[in-house]
């Protein structure tokens, strides 16, 4: 009997059915490959109560609003657990857009008064980095790690990244400071000039970091 | 399960239409809250507000003020852009061009070509393929929905009827958009293209976008409540009939003893729309919601004093 992995999508807001429909594409093409061997059976959640988060092997957590999301999750009670979840028990946790904001241990542009994080990712986050809607794009990424085993020959397709209101990763931070315990991979770059032509500048080094991921 | 419902509408796999409906993806399961100056847009924030409506009467003063309503002043607009760090919205009035334009200038993050404001031209709706901000339209029903996706809205809320604080149009508009889209469902797959075309004739809606509904058995862009949402239960009743979240416009500020109690509405609805199943959730956020507003009763309403008739 194949073990059942649950993997939840925190629904306080924002993009879940999305996400909840790609992980069931993700985990049909998982079953199909060669190399998987005896099928793997999965469960996927909405996470809005601490029950329903502790059925969970990992989470996702999805593009929004994350201020929204941050205050929702502490009305609910549910920012310890969630706290738990990432930085005590170490389980997988995704994050994407506001994830990527509520997974860093600091942010900056945030409101008035500062917002409240989970933390985990050592890294600090800029929110809507590239300005508002009209300045919202999309861009090819070249995602090495996207490229499959039985192609290493070949030049990996780029993949179509869409920022929307994007955050960016503005520094990984020094670890001994925070006595972190993993060091940041980063995973992937984008790079943009530094002027897009509006007269915006984003920042000196030019270089964003759109994908991270915690070494395992 | 509704997945990438945005990238294919309008014959539009594109990255402007990507971008532009990608941002009320991100709104969904959210409230969008009306503001009419920096303190309100502050405490929409506080409450978990996704974005604010920067206009400069709650539709229910709108409505008691009467006379022209017309695009909000741009320093309002950019102080609350200023204040706030989330998306900020604002009306232009239906048909007018350069109302968008000047919006688009200002940076807004989306336009409502709406019907709270008094219409600019009785003809015709504003292109809105020919801008880069994405635009958010009212809808009764379904064909009103496609022509409004079809001229290049990226995001649809039902019309109800603003500044009344009564649900009864709101319930009325997006239960007929489910009706028609079942009917669309159901045109398709006894009749196929054929069944489709005659239905889109009815309705007065593109063919097309009529089929690509009937297959995704929803709006294929995000589609939000508005008009007359007043209480925690009012939000998540319409979340229960299908919405994707909630435009809150005079609910919030309208009667409110002082910002406490404004505050307390705000945070209500943002906790019942999160948790639009939960008997429990609910009761908490009803209680915390504390009196709503007075209201005006549709059904005592002439005929010319509703917004909802504006457009077509």
């Amino acid at each position: 009997m194949a073990k059942l992995i649950t993997v939840g999508v925190l629904a306080l807001q924002g993009g879940v059915v999305e996400h909840l429909s790609l992980l069931e594409k993700a985990a049909a093409q998982i079953n199909l490959s060669p190399q998987q061997g005896k099928p793997l059976t999965f469960s996927f959640i909405e996470v809005r109560t601490i029950d329903q988060l502790a059925k969970c092997d990992a989470l996702i957590i999805p593009g929004g609003e994350s201020t929204t999301m941050a205050i929702v999750a502490r009305r609910l009670g549910l920012m310890d657990s969630l706290r738990d979840f990432v930085k005590v028990q170490h389980k997988p946790v995704w994050g994407t857009c506001a994830g990527l904001v509520l997974l860093s241990e600091q942010a900056s542009a945030t409101k008035q008064g500062g917002q409240e994080l989970l933390g985990g990712l050592d890294v600090r986050v800029q929110r809507n980095r590239y300005g508002t809607q009209v300045q919202s794009f999309v861009a090819p990424l070249k995602l090495d790690f996207l490229r499959e085993k039985s192609s290493t020959e070949d030049e990996v397709p780029p993949f179509r990244g869409v920022f929307i209101r994007a955050p960016a990763v503005e520094e990984v931070l020094v670890k001994e400071k925070l006595g972190a315990k993993q060091p940041v991979e980063v995973l992937g770059v984008y790079r943009r000039n530094d002027a897009d032509g509006q007269g915006y500048t984003f920042g000196g080094s030019g270089k964003l970091w759109i994908q991270c991921g915690m070494g395992t | 399960m509704a997945t990438n419902l945005n990238g294919a509408v309008n014959g539009v796999g594109d990255d402007a239409f990507t971008v532009k409906a990608g941002l009320a993806q991100m709104l969904k399961g959210g409230v969008i809250m009306d503001v009419t100056n920096v303190e309100e847009a502050r405490i929409a924030e506080e409450a978990g507000a996704v974005a604010v409506m920067a206009l400069e009467r709650i539709p229910a003063d709108i409505r008691k003020a009467g006379g022209v309503a017309r695009m909000s002043n741009p320093k309002m607009i950019k102080e609350i852009q200023e204040a706030v760090t989330i998306p900020v919205m604002a009306k232009a009035r239906i048909g007018h061009i350069v109302e968008c334009q000047i919006l688009e200038a200002l940076g807004i993050d989306y336009v409502d070509e709406s019907e709270v404001l008094t219409p600019a031209d009785d003809q015709y709706h504003v292109d809105k393929h020919q801008f880069k901000v994405p635009f958010v339209c009212g809808c009764r029903n379904l064909g009103e929905a496609l022509r409004r996706i079809k001229e290049g809205a990226a995001m649809i809320r039902t019309k109800g009827e603003a500044g009344t604080g009564d649900i009864v149009e709101a319930v009325r508009h997006i239960r007929t958009v489910n009706a028609e889209i079942a009917r669309a469902k159901a045109a398709l797959s006894s009749g196929g293209d054929l069944a489709i075309a005659a239905m889109a004739r009815e309705l007065g809606c593109d063919a097309a976008l009529l089929k690509k509904t009937a297959e995704l058995g929803r709006l294929p862009v995000v589609n939000f409540a508005a008009g007359g949402v007043a209480t925690p239960a009012d939000a998540a009743l319409m979340m229960q009939l299908g919405c994707d979240g909630v435009f809150v416009g005079s609910g919030i500020f309208k009667d409110a003893k002082d910002r406490e109690h404004a505050a307390s509405r705000a945070r209500a609805i943002v906790k019942a729309v999160a948790n639009w199943t939960d008997k429990q959730a609910l009761i908490e956020a009803s209680i915390e919601h504390g009196s709503a507003m007075a209201g005006i009763s549709n059904a005592g309403l002439k005929p010319e004093e509703k917004m909802a008739g504006r457009g077509w």
